[in-house]
């Protein structure tokens, strides 16, 4: 009888936990679960001020009532940067130089700032990816302190690799007009991300229309 | 003497323990998937287990009367193996120190209720169990070298695939030594 109770109990409670953990079994991984999070609690993001292309400061603020979606890359990435930065390009193409007054701004932060200077990322984002810097801005942290809390705010992990590049959360982070995380696609999201722009772009002009 | 020796061997395994959480040893293991998962853990399993050996008669009956035929003790086992066998909890570990915390307490105890249970369990019960752990292992084994994504977000791509290798590997030896015993008689491995 006491095994018997015990058991039960046991039971129960593990599998109060293991769907605690899992956020009601919807995230198994690390990954899944900070998409999750932010879409459940969205954030306000801290005013960084970073240091663009042009080795000018940048803040976010400056593009407050814009939606903006941010990706994470280092400049000499093989790999899925180049996906990443082509999927902001198609972006660009497509919702950033539409022409309305809320459209859409990007921004690639580089977590490499000791070899990403601000004349590399100009070449990454002019010369690679045609981007138009009105709508398109890279930059990087000015301080590892910053760096950290970038990375630490995102839920971004980097971690080098066994080629002296890195390995990272690579994805595409909305934030919205009022200064908040709302959404985290992955880089292979970029369908999904593209109806979900397309609809909170088009909701934003009608409020805006509306005032 | 017995006693004095006892003793020594208890104090060895609390040292080696004590070892594992000092931090660069941490570190150390836990920079790839692969000895965080098939070194650190299961050492942490097996002091747990060993532990046991130094308990008191007197609580094995107490905690015997709450663990007939080693059930609950299982039950408990596999909760905590599950949840270590969830990738965002190994993240997490790294990242967050009272999850590490978790880690290191909860797996010696998963071990110690193996320890304790294991010996009580009908030997029906004995075979199914180490089937599935095997079977596990060979799943997950095959899962890591198959998926083309990463699942922990601390670890690479490669690192879980050797991982995956490494786990069917072990799998198949592990097979092996049974098909050995059961078809020869031949006795490798002692469980």
């Amino acid at each position: 009888m006491k095994t018997f109770l015990i058991t039960i109990i046991i039971v129960f409670s593990g599998s109060l936990l293991l769907w605690e953990s899992t956020d009601g079994g919807e995230a198994f991984t690390a990954e899944t679960a900070r998409r999750l999070d932010v879409q459940r609690n969205p954030r306000i993001i801290p005013d960084w001020r970073l240091e663009d292309q042009n080795a000018e400061v940048f803040s976010l603020d400056a593009w407050r009532g814009h939606f903006i979606v941010v990706d994470f890359i280092y400049t000499s990435c093989p790999g899925v940067c180049l996906i990443l930065s082509s999927g902001m390009k198609t972006l660009q193409d497509e919702f950033a130089m539409a022409g309305n007054d809320n459209d859409l701004r990007l921004l690639s932060i580089s977590f490499d700032p000791q070899t990403d200077t601000p004349d590399r990322l100009r070449e990454h984002l002019v010369e690679h990816f045609s981007a138009d810097p009105d709508y398109w801005i890279a930059a990087r942290p000015t301080s590892n302190e910053q760096l950290k809390s970038l990375l630490d705010f995102f839920k971004v992990v980097v971690i080098p690799d066994e080629y002296d590049g890195y390995t990272h959360s690579a994805g595409y982070h909305v934030i919205d007009p009022t200064g908040r995380l709302v959404a985290i696609f992955g880089f292979e999201q970029l369908p999904e991300l593209r109806a979900y722009l397309a609809q909170a772009l088009q909701t934003e002009e009608h409020h805006g229309n509306n005032q | 003497m017995e006693i004095i020796s006892k003793f020594k061997r208890e104090w060895m395994l609390l040292v080696v323990f004590i070892i594992l959480a000092l931090a660069p040893v941490r570190h150390f293991l836990e920079q790839s998937m692969v000895t965080h998962m098939l070194i650190q853990l299961p050492a942490l399993v097996i002091i747990g287990w060993l532990a046991t050996n130094f308990f008191p008669a007197s609580w094995k009956e107490r905690i015997k009367e709450w663990n007939r035929w080693g059930i609950s003790g299982m039950a408990f086992a596999i909760v905590i193996m599950l949840y270590w066998m969830l990738p965002r909890t190994l993240d997490a570990a790294l990242s967050e120190w009272p999850i590490e915390l978790v880690k290191f307490t909860t797996v010696p105890l998963m071990g110690m209720a193996l320890g304790l249970s294991w010996p009580l369990l009908n030997s029906i019960a004995q075979g199914v169990l180490k089937l599935e752990f095997w079977a596990t292992f060979m799943r997950m084994g095959w899962l890591y070298l198959d998926l083309p994504d990463r699942l922990c977000s601390n670890y690479l791509l490669g690192d879980q695939r050797i991982l995956g290798q490494l786990l069917l590997v072990a799998g198949t030896i592990w097979a092996f030594t049974w098909m050995l015993r059961i078809v020869f008689g031949v006795n490798l491995i002692k469980t």
